[in-house]
């Protein structure tokens, strides 16, 4: 059986206009806790309603993502990226001349998030097309973005709102967003033959291997943003200054960015199946987020960020392999809508992850056991990829034709 | 207030302590014994107003002195940059006394007028202040900005004793500022994709016109191998 496409110079095109769409969709929804602080003091609002704001982006993000993927299908992933990204510049358009909180959920929130939906899932897809055995790699460049724009967006932002208020940066990153827009035009139509598409694709939903999958990677979301969220508040419960927090969650976000090339690059060298390398690095992932809380209670500050510095490291390696491993197990042909439904499912583990790990704080009053059952649902999630038929062989099966299904 | 100095090496048994305030000197010197190896000077002052506050100092002879501020509790961390706002918009500035810090008794805003201070009176136009005060903070919103509220603002927490100052900076800007750059941005983006769009057309047309050709060459090797095919079948 021939392997498919695995590069050439369109390909690592697309590769860039993946960098520049991911930072511009996750690189974004990471600095929007930039204008937390006004929001709170112009609207009056409590935090929790103010946060409520960026749940409802990441939601629909990934709530839409399926409708994305169906729509690609159905129709041109060209057109749907570039109306995505039209739509999250519009939302932060809208936004900039909002009234009251609710206009915020609806255009921030909604419109944005419907934008993003549209945007990641077709992007990731396209790119996927240009490659096989590179696929990680390609996803790994692409993704790498999304640790560096916080680097850029979070003071870049802190700017705009001094000089331009709340609602002028908001005008302006709606702008910005809409760079998203010629990153969909560079999509061409490939040649690759397409099975007749089902817009829905709701046939994979009783396959058990593509449950499988997806509840390992539920599982995985559960627990993954868990130190992303909790971190700082870690490290000062422990007696750490703001300053030393805050430089914990910079250099965890430089590793990550290390992370998802390495692991990119390293998979895509085909020694080892995308599958025990996704595992590899959960599972290490998994432990290190049991360790972070432990090594905080050594009082010892090089050793917590040692950690967080593999954490990181882990952490970012994951997310280049995870999508890589979905046409292995649905085939190529429904990958997009496969990879949609994915978002879609996650997001139950993201949405219930955070608030859990809170809550759990809340009744025992320390860090351990949030941090504990966080990694412990990575692990977990290992487990039950392990029952995945055909799991215990050497080499991955062929691409496009042979799949977990046999 | 009470000092206490351990001394040093000539332990006199009785020492000359006096306070000071401000550099001067008040109340009448005293005679200081040495007990359990250290002098205690102990001072009693009424704070009055807000002529009580100042720098005190208790001195041991001329051997220690040890300085005292008496001060108002200041004002918590204040925006030094300018809050930034929208003619038309409303705005809200804000002070906080830090916890510890007792709480004033109340609070007062007052805009900068030259080098003056005005009071705000937000009951007497309610429809353009509103300031709300909760034991140790306070915000004023500001509605309908124009140009003229533009400028330097104050908050004090009014205590007993003194009223400790904050100051703001508000500025007020038009819709067309942030517009600016928005519309570079919007311009570029257009470029971009027209720049794209306008690329892959001349690409495809490149390759329509070259698979043209070779679409021909093929017709005519194929021409070839009928003609040698028909004639195979003709034998």
């Amino acid at each position: 059986m021939a392997e498919g496409p695995d590069g050439g110079v369109w390909a690592w095109v697309m590769v860039g206009a993946l960098f520049v769409s991911s930072g511009f969709v996750f690189g974004l929804m990471r600095s929007l806790g930039v204008f937390f602080v006004e929001f709170v003091q112009y609207f009056e609002e409590s935090a929790q309603a103010i946060s409520w704001i960026t749940s409802i982006a990441v939601a629909a993000q990934q709530f839409f993502s399926p409708m994305g993927a169906a729509l690609c299908n159905a129709y041109d992933a060209r057109i749907v990226v570039m109306t995505g990204g039209c739509l999250a510049g519009l939302g932060f358009i809208l936004a900039s001349q909002a009234t009251c909180l609710a206009h915020l959920y609806l255009t921030m929130g909604v419109i944005t998030g419907l934008g993003w939906g549209l945007v990641f899932t077709p992007m990731v897809v396209s790119v996927m097309g240009y490659f096989t055995r590179r696929s990680a790699l390609a996803l790994g460049l692409g993704f790498s973005s999304i640790g560096l724009s916080s680097f850029i967006f979070n003071p870049l932002f802190q700017l705009l709102v001094e000089k331009y208020a709340w609602r002028g940066a908001l005008l302006i990153m709606g702008g910005l967003s809409l760079n998203i827009v010629p990153c969909g035009a560079l999509i061409r139509r490939q040649k690759q033959s397409k099975a007749p598409a089902k817009v829905g694709k709701l046939s994979v939903f009783v396959e058990r291997p593509f449950l499988t999958f997806c509840a390992a990677i539920t599982l995985f979301n559960a627990g993954y943003f868990v130190p992303y969220v909790h971190l700082v508040a870690l490290s000062r419960h422990v007696g750490f200054s703001e300053y030393q927090a805050a430089f914990i969650m910079s250099v965890t976000g430089a590793t990550d960015i290390l992370g998802r090339v390495v692991s990119g690059w390293s998979a895509a060298r085909g020694c080892m199946r995308m599958v025990h390398i996704l595992i590899l690095w959960t599972s290490l992932t998994g432990v290190f987020i049991i360790l972070l809380p432990l090594s905080s209670m050594s009082g010892s500050y090089p050793v917590l960020l040692t950690v967080s510095l593999l954490y990181g490291f882990c952490g970012g390696a994951l997310t280049s392999v995870v999508f890589p491993v979905v046409p292995q197990i649905v085939g190529v042909e429904r990958m997009m809508g496969a990879s949609g439904l994915v978002q879609l499912i996650e997001s139950i583990g993201g949405l219930l992850g955070a608030p859990l790990s809170g809550f759990l704080k809340d009744v025992t009053g320390n860090y351990l056991a949030s941090f504990v059952v966080a990694g412990s649902f990575l692990l977990l999630g290992c487990l039950i990829l392990t029952t995945l038929p055909r799991f215990f062989q050497c080499r991955d099966p062929p691409p496009s034709s042979e799949t977990f299904l046999g | 207030m009470e000092c206490t100095w351990t001394g040093n090496q000539n332990k006199l048994p009785n020492i000359t302590g006096y306070w000071k305030k401000d550099g001067n000197e008040i109340d009448s010197r005293l005679t200081v014994p040495l007990e359990n190896e250290q002098y205690n000077l102990k001072g009693v002052f009424d704070i009055v107003g807000e002529e009580s506050l100042g720098n005190y100092s208790c001195v041991f002879g001329s051997e220690a002195k040890i300085e005292f501020v008496l001060a108002a509790p200041q004002m918590g961390e204040v925006r030094d940059k300018p809050i930034v706002s929208y003619a038309g918009d409303s705005v809200v500035i804000a002070c906080k006394m830090e916890e510890p810090k007792p709480k004033p008794s109340t609070w007062h805003w007052y805009k900068a007028n030259g080098t003056d201070k005005a009071l705000i009176d937000a009951a007497a136009e309610p429809h353009r202040y509103q300031i709300h005060s909760e034991g140790g903070k306070s915000t004023l919103t500001v509605r309908n900005l124009t140009q003229a509220d533009a400028g330097f603002y104050y908050c004090g927490a009014v205590y007993l004793i003194s009223t400790s100052l904050g100051r703001l900076e508000v500025r007020v800007i038009t819709f067309l500022e942030p517009l600016k750059p928005f519309i570079a941005i919007v311009v570029e983006v257009l470029v971009l994709v027209a720049v794209i769009l306008l690329y892959e057309r001349k690409s495809k047309k490149k390759s329509i016109t070259g698979s043209q050709k070779t679409k021909k060459e093929k017709r005519e090797n194929s021409g070839g191998e009928e003609s040698s095919s028909v004639r195979q079948r003709k034998v």
